[in-house]
Order: C-alpha cells, then structure tokens, then sequence
C-alpha cells in the first residue's frame, strides 16, 4: 500500500492541515478496495495521515458514500426524494427490485449491481433520478429500467 | 497577569459581578442558580452545546440560547428554567427527548444515586414519557476493554468521552461512528480501548453508561466511604478519593488538585489497588529456619530476632531504600540506623540537585508555558502519565513543545539530553537546535520537563535553567513516587561500604527487585526486609515484615514538583505498618521515635515557596551521545504497567507493554520489515523475537523497545525479519 | 418577459465552459478590474448591491464581507468557502450553474478572495456531483494555467453524502476532516471558520452574481428584481409541472408566473394541491397564494420562506401525509446526531407518521406529532431541528383534515391509489454501517 501511502500524502499536501485530507484519502483507499472500505482500508488512512484508526473510522461512518461491506461491480442508486417520488420513483425502484432481484440495500447474487436508495440527488427537475456509477440517468422510467440493467449486466 | 475586566450580569433576577468571560454555567452557580447541563465539562475543552439541557432565556434574543456556550458580558439578563416559563418548557422537551431511549433501570444502575440524569428526571422529568414505540436495544453492558463497560442503552451522545479521548488524552481511539440517531460511542472495530488514561472515561461520564469492570454491582453509594488521599503509583502523586466498603478499597476515583492533577488518573493508578488482595500477599512476619525455608512469627518474634540481627552487624549496617517509603518511614529508618546502629551507608534510588527547589512551579504552570522543552529518552507518559497530559494542554494553548529525544520533534541520538542542555545554556547551539534556542530566548515563561534516570538529580537541566533565569521552572520527573521525600530524609547517606556486611535493611519491593540490592544481600550476614510480595531478596532474608501498600499507610509523600501531601490510610494492613516496626525497634536501640508525624499537609497541599540562592549550578561535561558501532542503538524504558503491583491484577494486563520493537520507517524498509511483522532483535548473544512497529518519527539508527521485553539486549542490536 | 440574466449570462447561446469562450463574452475583466481596486472598495460595491445570500437565509453578502477582519487587523491567512453542497430536495441550480458558468463561478470566487485578501479559497461540492466536479476541475486548471490565481490557492473539495455539510459551521468541520457537526456560534465564519481562521462563506450562486455586480455596478444591478432583494436568481422548479428545470429570473416573480408561464402549467391537466416554495425545508403553500411574490421577504410574509429557491409543485395525486412521513425520513436520516431535540425527535416523528400514514395511528398521536414539532423547534443547535418540523407542521396544520380522516377512518383516504403511496426511503434499507441497531 506504499502507492496509496503517498497518493495521499500529495493530496494532504494541497491543505493547510493534512487532516483536512481524510474523506479524499478515504475515497481513494475506497477505489483501491474494490470500491469499499475493510478495516485495512481504515488503517491505512489513519497510518497516512497520523490518525488513529478509530478517528478515521469516525469520519467515514458519516457519510452516505463510504461502504464497509463489499459492493457489485455497478452501483445504481434510485433517488426517491420528494420530486422524484412526485414523478413515480416508487415504479422505478419496482422496477429495478424485479429486474434485480434483490430489494434495495442489497447486492445481486452475481456481485455484478449493488441497487441501494438515496436521499435527493439534486436532479429534482428530471426526475425520477437514478445514478449508475456515479453518472446521473435522468430522467429514468419505469420501462426504461430491463434496458439499463441488459446494459449493465453486458458491459 | 492582569486582573480581568468585571462585568455586571442579572441571573433570575439576581446581579452577580464576575470577570468577563466567565461562563455562564459558572456565572449563574456564583448567583446560586443551577444550570443542569450534560455534556458541557469546561476540563475536557470547549463547549459544543450538544445536549441541550442548559436551555436558558436572554434578554434580546428570540430564541432560547445554551448557557453553556455563553461567556458573561456586561448588561447580560439571563433567566434560567426557575423564573422562564419558555426555557423551562425548553428544558422539559430536552429532558423527555433524553429519555425516550434512556432505560429508567436506576436501581441496578451504578450510577445509581451518583447520577445527574436520575436527579434531574426526579426534580422536573415527565413521570411517564409519551413514547409508545420500542426504545433502542443493545446488548446489554459490552467490555470495551478490560477495565471498561459500556452501556449504549443508557448513553445520552454527550460525546464526553469522545472528547476526553480526543482532545485531552489525544489517544483518538474512543469515538462516535455512524450519524443521527443511528450514531454509537465505539473503538476501532470493537478493538479494546488501550490507553494509559482510558479510566477517566468512566468518571466523565455523566450516567451510568461507561462503568468500571473492576467496580460494577460491587456497591451502592451509601454502603461506602470516600478516604482523601493521593495515589503512590508515580511521582505525580495524584489525588485520590479512594472508596472503601468494610475496610477494603472497591474503588479509586479521582480527587481534583487543579495543580496537580486537574482531576485526571491514569489507569495504574485507578485500576492497581486490586494488588492488596493478591492472595501471594506476605501476611505476617516471617523467620527465616535452617534448611525449612520460613515460619511465620509472631511481631515480638520479629522484632527480638531483628534486634539480634542487628545487634551482631556492629555497625556494618546498609539501608536499601525503595523510593516508595512515606517520609515518616523514611525518618524512623534514618534515626534507627543513623543514631541508633551508628551507621550512615544506604542505597537510595534517586538522588535529587538542591537546587530544583530554586526553579519549581506547579504542574499547572506547563500549560502557562509558551515554550515547553522535554528532554530525555524515556517517554513522558510512561513516567508520569499526568505530565503528559499538562504538556498535551499547553500545545493545545498554543505553546510550543519541543521534545528531545530519538523520536522527538528534535530527533537526538539517544542520552543526548545532557549534552543539549549544555548546548543550549552556552548559546551557541548547533543547527538543529538553533529554532529551539531561539524560542527558549524569546519565550516569557518556559518549562524544562526532564525525563529519564539522571545520576546528577538534574544538574543538566538545572543549569539550562538558569541560563535562562528566573522564566524557567524545572520539572524533574524521578522513577520513583517518593524517591524525592526519602533523599531528603537521608541527605548525609554514604554509599554502601564493599565487603561483607554485617547487616543489610531491605526497605520495600521496589528496593529488593534492583539487582544492585540483591548483590548487597548476597554479601550481608543478616538480611531484614519489608516487603509485601516474595521476591529475589526475601529468599536471603533472615526476617521479613509484610509491607504495605500507600493505600494502607498514614504519612506524608513528595512528588516531583517537591509538594508534600498526605497519604491517609484506606485500607487495613495485614500487620502494623513499618512506621510502628522501625520505632519499636530504634526504642530497643535506645532511639526515641514518634511513629507519628509531627504535621501532616493539608489535604489539599501547597506548593512550598521557590528557595532562594542563585550559586552557579555545575552540570558534569557531557559525553558525545550516540555509541559508535553497527547495528541499531537500544533504547529501552520503563513502561507505566509495570512493577509488583500491576503484575497482580488480571484487569491491567492487556495494558502492559507489548512485545514489540519500534523501528524508523527509514530502517524497517531495507530490510523488508512491515508493521506488525514479527522480528528478530539480537544482541552479545542474546536474541528476542518481537513484532515490529513502524515509528515515522523515531530516528533512524535507533530502535526503542520496553524494559520488559528488552531483556538481555543492551548497547546496539542487530534487527532482522523474523 | 425578457429578463436580463446575471448568473447564467450567455450560457444559453453558447458553451462557455472553455476560457477563451467565457474570455470571449468579456470573462475575468471583472476580476482584473476588482485587482486593481483597493478591497474596502470591493466591499462597498458588493454591499451596495444588497446582494442576498442565495444559500437559504438570504443574509447580505455584503454585511458578511465586512464582518472579516481586514488584513492589517488579524493575525494569519483568511479563506473563502463555497458552499457547492447543494443537498435541499428540491434544489438543483448550483449544479446547473457549475456546469453552465463555472468560470463565472471562479471569477466570484476571485474576486470574493481579494475582497477580504484571502489566502486559498475551498470549494466543497458534494459528493454526488462527479460530473459537475469534473467540469470544475478543468476550469480550474485552465484557470490556473492561465495564470488568474495569483497568489490565491484553489482547492476543490469532494463532500461523501451527508445534508448536513450544506450547514456553514458542519462544512467546516467536515472540510477540517471531522465528522460534519455544527460548531455552536458565536464565533462566527467570519471571525473564526476554517481552522479558527477569518472565512467568507457563501453559496455558489451568490459568488457567482459578483461579476455581474462589478459589471452592472450596484445601481444598475439593484434595478433588477425588487428593492429589498435585487437581483435576478436561478429558481428550480420540480413536481408536478408540465416544464419543471432552472429559471433564471428577476427576485420577485409570483408563483403563478414561474409554474403556470415558465412551467406551463401542472402535468395533465391535473389540479394544483400545494406548493413547496423554497425546498422541502420551508413551510407549505396552498393553491390560494399562488399570487405570492417570490423574493425573501414577501415569501416570509405570507408564512414561508424562499430558501433555496426551490419550488416543488405537488398535484391532488399526492398524499400530504405520505409526503410528510417521507420527508421527516430525510430529516431523521440526515440529522447529524449531535444534538438531542433533531436526533430524537426527528426519529420519534417518523415513528409517529408511520403509524398514521398506516391507520394506525389514534387522536393522541396527531397531536403529539404537533406537540413534538413544537418541541423541537427553535430548540436545536443548527437549523435542521427547525427544518424537520416545519414542513410537517405546516403541512399538519393545512392539510388537517387529510391526516383527521387518516385517523378517524384507519386508512389513507386514497387506498393505496396516491401517486407517494409507499414511497421507500434510504432510512428504510440496512444500513452498511450497521454498528448500530435501531429498531425499525
Ligand atoms: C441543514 C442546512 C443545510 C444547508 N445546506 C446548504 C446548501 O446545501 N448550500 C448552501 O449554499 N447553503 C446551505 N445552508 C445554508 C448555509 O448554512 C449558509 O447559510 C450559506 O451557505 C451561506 O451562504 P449565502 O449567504 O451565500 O446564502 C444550509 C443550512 C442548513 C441549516
Ligand atoms: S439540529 Fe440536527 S443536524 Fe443540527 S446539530 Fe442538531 S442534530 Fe445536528
Ligand atoms: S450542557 Fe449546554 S448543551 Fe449540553
């Protein structure tokens, strides 16, 4: 984990205080895991930036964006705020539930999608929003879903 | 300082003068008013107005504001819940909002009657709360560590203890983790939270949410008996409230001395008394018979046989002090051997400079400091737990500590202490000192901590100091709780004769587990020891008395600022203590002593006055620090869970040193060596296998290891992968 | 009405997220115009426009940039922060304005920095914006490259998810890389934020209308929008409208205006039920004040406030208990669990919805869900405490009669056929931080 070691000490660099570089520490150490976050993950921050392992844990636990279990392949979050909800998030998280297979919160037997829900994703104008890898789908239908799910389980 | 500006502020009603910026809580508590508050503990830092409890109305503002977070300015009307109908109502919704997920288990809580929350829901509380729905369920109190339970039922998320370990041990390792209602007091991966000061989490917190593991269901408040007194584990000498039930110590909790201690106890401290049941405890004296090994004896027995014994030294006597001794004991030892067996030979553990009388302060003073200089190999807190805390404290305050040793903040080869004080006093520092220099120049008050075992009582540092004059003050931190007491009482002492000796006083276990002792033993015809576990010395003796623990003596002990405090007895002693022994027996040597103190210090001491004298203080020349040679250079210490005393109690040992060896990054990398890699650390022969920490600050060259696991590695070891 | 636009100025004809493009149309000459100013004069031109924060508290930017101690009086750097969190349901025109202006963007920022003399400026956007954050980035670059920082360091920084952040004093917390808590105030940014430091922060698009103010000047800019707030601002308009989007207008424009001419309307034909006017935080509006004035004061006015400028438009599909129980899940979810009122009473709250919402629930429990909202309010240590009752209350009380009948009929009066009719929220799946077991 030399390399992660100093990817972060360069990125602690960029602030006045190096603690200040936790969460992108974090968010690396999370893309080096495979897109989660074991307890090595933790230690490897806090070994980085001087902290103790608790410390970081404590920071990481915050927030929505850092899993601390394994993740599929793809991530598709289903926004079901207000907004979205207006416009029949409901059908769209319906959707992906049967296409999947799994309710939300859960990954697909294949470890290929992690389907999860999120709080309002700022999209409320194109709604329903689904985010897959990070890159909003907007607006998503109901029908739209079997197609975006083909697609995933293809690429 | 100046005397701050004061301010007029009307609490329900009341004026009240205070100085400016006093807090409110404080302030209202001077109008006689109480403010309830939970999370607010102005020792552990800042105010974060988390838990709401202090709600109070203010003149001017609309909303109802936490008087905790409020600092008295001139002209301030505040009222609290007793004349505010809004800002009782505001309390009233807190209180039920903090019970909804508290269980109402009081009776078999331990906090049981101790407890501000319990108090509260008495006074205002809603007898029923209105939540229908099932409260929070955790398992039920789960070990944080050994010494600790927690209660996540119970916890009201005052993040007390979270900042306690952020922010004043500095540890980190007790933390909140996940958000909102969800949020839990946790450490790493359920890992046990060990730290040297983790106890205290325990007292800071205001329910029945953190507890003892040594203490729980043990008692109930009014079954027991708080006894001042202060702890005999260190040379800090905290003070202690030590919570007796039927003569026995249950518990030890701390006893605030703003000077000393601000409150805080380390773990030994708190957690050790359990070595006064050890059942390998010497219960009564002991003779020594031919070839039968001991017989118990009565303490007339004792005390003929020890004036035979002494009586046929002729004057060839050698007293071996522990450093532990009240200074009464100390005194008694003196008189008995001084005046009474005419001799003045006695090992003392420590020796003390005079002048560190001349450049003394209070501990509190560190955190006054701008500049703090530690120098030293020997780490802080495994010395004297508490000064670690004062120093950690002035950082925070903004001081500047700088810290001279191998992985200091000036990285020095090890023993260098001596030689950089003499650098620094004669100003013309090298270019690694040179910042340093600088600030100790410009610094208006200064603070010199030194820590490890120095032959000269502290001429070093003494002599910096007074290069610097009257803005330093000298902390001189010894190994031994009360080695400074016990040199004063024996100043005139001569070093022990060679030869036969015709008869050596073994004064506690400290004294009998130092080798030097044992030599002496092996040379002595007669051999008197007090002691209360069996070691390498009561094999030799001729006579043993059970000795006993600084919770059990009356008397006076000095720590190392040079205050005198008073040690009340806690608990009952098997026998009578060495006082009543060493005048019993200088009675029998025609030697009048008063086993009982002339005075005693108050109970809570002052600091004595700086002495006068400004004579030149002469520091030896110092040799060049660093052994030539290959190989790494060995520094090893004294960890803080060490001794006779922490070995008995099953609690404390996961906090004991582990078997490990610190290494530079600079260092373990050429030779493939990861943290928690096990390696092998050599040296004339001897070899130990231990696991590997990686220490980016340690200096390379150097590898640190506890005295524990170094035995047998001396001077430069070779370090290889395992 | 052809309005003249100062946030999204000339990103409708063309792309100006290239420098040269934004260059083109006269980018950074305000920032170079403002360097040669002295600061004090930076600041008047900025108070004089009463420029409002467009953050959600409508605080003036210019009585902000004044509270910071200038240079000469402080010891150490000061920091400009922007505020990109953009987390309120309902809001999307930061994201927008990034992705359209972000050289417009940066030029505020600058010029903010040399204001108050500042030494970096941070912006902290959230997490989930990658694509946005990406764009920032190449600006940024270009930016750099193109030497228009100066002295001034830039640094862009990425939120995890978590509401709270949005909160000034919880972002500096989490851009020191705490866990994102609200600091007690007083002191306030300006005189101790980022690392105990003098800190300007602001919203994106209340940096973002600077340049214009330097364009415009003051007076020219205070002819826009109303007197009490001038200016145009970005509205995001979702729900249940035929054109929901971002519409740039003068402060000012009545509901009706921006959902029936900008928005042409609610979808189908169907008939208008309330009107969330400044995201999901503020109190709800019924059809009857269509006619409000959307500037802060006026919103206030009638009951609510502007916030974020956010207006979610809700049609007779939807369920007001239902929409309450969802959005009280949002506030249990995101409070950040340092104080006591919003972390109990936020999860009391859902506990009491849902038990309504299910039929359940008897006339001792409305009341209380009006009693705990009175509970929390005004009793938290940030706003969010007040946030996660203002909408429900406000809904409870003009939508009394819908959750009576949930109470007196044991049922949801649209049997199951609302358009929020079981509506999962994030709060409902395990949580992968699973230390804590919270009882659902
Ligand atoms: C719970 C909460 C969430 C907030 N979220 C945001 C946000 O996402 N973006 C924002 O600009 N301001 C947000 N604010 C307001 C900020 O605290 C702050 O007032 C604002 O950034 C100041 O900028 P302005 O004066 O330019 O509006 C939030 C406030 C609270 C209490
Ligand atoms: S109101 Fe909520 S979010 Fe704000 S500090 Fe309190 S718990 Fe945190
Ligand atoms: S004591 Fe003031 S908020 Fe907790």
């Amino acid at each position: 984990m030399a390399k992660l070691y100093n990817r972060i000490q360069k990125v602690g660099a960029k602030y006045p205080q190096r603690r200040s570089a936790v969460m992108p520490a974090l968010r690396l150490a999370q893309e080096a895991h495979g897109g989660w976050l074991p307890p090595e993950a933790l230690r490897d921050v806090a070994d980085a930036l001087d902290l103790a392992p608790a410390e970081v844990e404590a920071v990481a636990t915050f927030y929505d964006m850092f899993n601390f279990e394994p993740v599929g392949r793809h991530l598709v979050e289903v926004c079901t705020n207000l907004s979205c909800a207006l416009a029949g998030a409901k059908q769209v998280v319906d959707a992906f539930e049967s296409e999947l297979g799994i309710p939300p919160g859960e990954t697909s037997e294949d470890g290929e999608v992690t389907f999860r829900l999120i709080e309002c994703a700022g999209g409320c104008g194109y709604a329903p929003v689904v985010v897959v890898d990070h890159l909003y789908r907007e607006p998503t239908r109901p029908e739209d879903v079997p197609g975006l799910v083909e697609e995933l389980r293809g690429s | 300082m100046s005397t701050p500006e004061l301010v007029n502020v009307v609490i329900d009603g009341r004026d009240i003068q205070v100085p400016k910026g006093t807090g409110m809580v404080e302030t209202a508590l001077a109008a006689g008013v109480e403010i309830p508050v939970f999370c607010y503990e102005p020792r552990i830092g800042p105010p974060i107005g988390a838990c709401r409890m202090c709600l109070c109305e203010v003149e001017g503002m609309p909303k109802l504001q936490t008087a905790c977070t409020m600092t008295a300015t001139d002209g301030l009307v505040l009222r609290t819940a007793q004349t505010s109908d809004k800002a009782a109502d505001g309390q009233d919704a807190v209180l039920e909002f903090i019970l909804l997920n508290h269980p109402l288990d009081c009776p078999d809580c331990d906090k049981g009657g101790e407890c501000p929350l319990q108090d509260l829901t008495f006074r205002w509380g809603p007898g029923n709360t209105r939540m229908h729905f099932p409260k929070r369920t955790f398992d039920k109190p789960i070990p944080i560590s050994p010494l600790i339970g927690l209660d996540r039922e119970r916890c009201i998320l005052c993040y007390r203890c979270t900042r306690f370990s952020e922010l004043v041990a500095e540890d980190g390792q007790l933390v909140a983790v996940d958000r909102g209602a969800q949020s839990i007091i946790a450490t790493f991966e359920d890992e046990p939270y060990r730290a040297p000061l983790s106890g205290n989490v325990i007292e800071v917190c205001p329910v029945g949410a953190l507890t003892s593991m040594t203490y729980r269901f043990r008692a109930r408040p009014w079954e027991i008996q708080n006894v001042p007194t202060v702890c005999g584990l260190c040379p800090v000498g905290c003070n202690v409230w030590a919570t007796t039930r039927e003569g026995k110590v249950a518990r030890i909790l701390s006893r605030n001395h703003p000077e000393v201690d601000e409150g805080w106890l380390c773990d030994k401290g708190r957690f050790a008394y359990g070595h006064l049941g050890a059942e390998d405890r010497i219960t009564s004296p002991l003779r020594r018979v031919r070839r039968r090994g001991f017989e118990r004896v009565s303490w007339e027995e004792a005390l003929d046989e020890a004036e035979r014994g002494l009586h046929e030294a002729d004057g060839s006597v050698v007293v071996a002090l522990s450093g532990g001794e009240t200074v009464e004991q100390a005194t008694a030892l003196a008189r008995l051997v001084q005046d009474g067996l005419g001799s003045r030979a006695a090992f003392l553990p420590e020796t003390f400079h005079p002048a560190l009388e001349r450049f003394r302060a209070p501990l509190s003073a560190i955190r006054d400091a701008d500049v703090a200089l530690v120098l030293g190999d020997h780490p802080v807190i495994e010395r004297a737990p508490i000064v670690d805390l004062w120093l950690r404290s002035a950082r925070r305050g903004g001081a500047e500590v700088i810290t001279v040793n191998p992985a200091g903040t000036i990285p020095t080869a090890p023993g260098s202490a001596p030689a950089t004080c003499a650098q620094l006093a004669q100003g013309d520092p090298p270019r690694e000192l040179r910042n340093a220099a600088r600030s100790l120049k410009r610094a208006k008050r200064v603070a010199l901590v030194w820590s490890q075992d120095d032959s000269t009582g502290g001429a070093h540092v003494l002599a910096l100091a007074q290069s610097l004059g009257e803005k330093a003050s000298v902390y001189f931190l010894p190994r031994t709780p009360n080695g400074r007491g016990v040199a004063a009482a024996w100043r005139a002492a001569a070093e022990p004769p060679a030869g036969e000796l015709g008869g050596l006083i073994v004064s506690g276990d400290e004294a009998a587990a130092d080798p030097r002792v044992q030599e002496l033993a092996q040379r002595a015809r007669f051999v008197l020891t007090t002691a209360m576990f069996e070691n390498e010395v009561t094999l030799w003796s001729h006579v043993v008395l059970p000795g006993t623990s600084y919770l059990e003596r009356e008397g006076t002990t000095v720590n190392l600022e040079g205050r005198p405090q008073r040690l009340r007895r806690a608990a009952n002693p098997p026998v009578d203590d060495e006082v009543a022994f060493f005048a019993d027996l200088a009675g029998r040597f025609g030697v009048p002593v008063d086993p009982w103190a002339a005075e005693l210090p108050a109970e809570r001491a002052s600091l004595p006055p700086r002495s006068e004298g400004n004579g030149a203080i002469k520091a030896p020349a110092a040799r060049a620090a660093g052994r030539p040679g290959k190989g790494l250079e060995l520094v090893r210490y004294r960890g803080l869970f060490s001794g006779a005393a922490v070995e008995r109690v099953p609690q404390l040992q996961f906090q004991r040193a582990l078997a490990e060896v610190e290494i530079s990054a600079a260092d373990a990398l050429p030779r493939g060596i990861e943290r928690g890699a096990p390696v092998r650390v050599s040296s004339n022969g001897t070899s130990r296998t231990l696991t590997a920490r990686i220490n980016r600050r340690l200096r390379a060259g150097v590898v640190r290891i506890e005295a524990e696991h170094a035995e047998g590695l001396a001077g430069r070891v070779e370090v290889t992968r395992a | 009405m052809a309005a003249e636009l100062t946030v999204l100025t000339g990103s409708d004809e063309r792309d100006l997220t290239r420098l040269e493009a934004y260059r083109a149309i006269g980018g950074y000459r305000q920032l170079a115009r403002a360097r040669k100013m002295n600061p004090a004069r930076v600041i008047e031109e900025i108070s004089k426009a009463s420029l409002r924060g467009r953050g959600g508290a409508g605080f003036p930017m210019g009585r902000k940039l004044s509270l910071v101690p200038p240079a000469a009086k402080r010891q150490g750097p000061a920091y400009v922060v922007a505020n990109a969190d953009e987390s309120e349901p309902g809001a999307f025109k930061d994201r927008e304005i990034i992705r359209r202006v972000p050289h417009r963007f940066l030029e505020g920022c600058l010029i903010a920095a040399h204001a108050i003399e500042a030494e970096a400026v941070f912006i902290y956007i959230r997490g989930e914006y990658l694509a946005e954050a990406l764009v920032l980035e190449a600006a940024i670059e270009e930016a750099r490259v193109a030497g228009l920082f100066g002295q001034v360091k830039v640094v862009l920084h990425r939120g995890a998810g978590a509401y709270i952040c949005g909160e000034e004093s919880a972002l500096l917390e989490s851009l020191e890389g705490s866990r994102g808590q609200p600091r007690p105030r007083p002191p306030f940014p300006p005189v101790a934020g980022l690392y105990m430091q003098p800190t300007l922060i602001n919203n994106v698009q209340t940096i973002t209308s600077v340049p214009a103010i330097m364009e415009l000047g003051a007076e020219r800019y205070a002819e826009l929008g109303v007197a009490s707030a001038p200016g145009t601002v970005v509205y995001s308009l979702s729900g249940n409208v035929n054109r929901p989007g971002n519409y740039e207008l003068p402060l000012g424009v009545t509901l009706r205006e921006l959902i029936f001419e900008f928005g042409q309307g609610i979808a189908d034909g169907r008939t208008l039920k309330a009107i969330i006017p400044g995201g999901s935080s503020v109190p709800v509006f019924t059809p009857d004040q269509l006619d409000v004035q959307l500037d802060f004061d006026s919103v206030q006015a009638a009951g609510s406030y502007l916030g974020s400028a956010a207006v979610i438009v809700v049609d007779e599909r939807a369920c007001m208990v239902q929409l309450a129980l969802r959005a009280e899940k949002f506030y249990m979810h995101e409070s950040c669990g340092k104080c006591t009122p919003c972390r109990e009473g936020t999860r009391w709250l859902v506990r009491l919805l849902e038990k309504i919402e299910a039929g359940d629930g008897t006339q001792g429990d409305l009341d209380l869900v009006v009693d705990v909202c009175g509970r929390i309010e005004g009793k938290s240590l940030c706003a969010l405490g007040d946030f996660a009752v203002w909408c429900v209350g406000s809904y409870v009380e003009k939508f009394h009669d819908e959750f009576q009948r949930h109470v007196d009929e044991g049922h949801c009066p649209y049997g199951g056929e609302s358009s929020t009719d079981g509506v999962p929220a994030p709060s409902d799946q395990h949580t992968h931080t699973a230390m804590a077991q919270v009882p659902a």
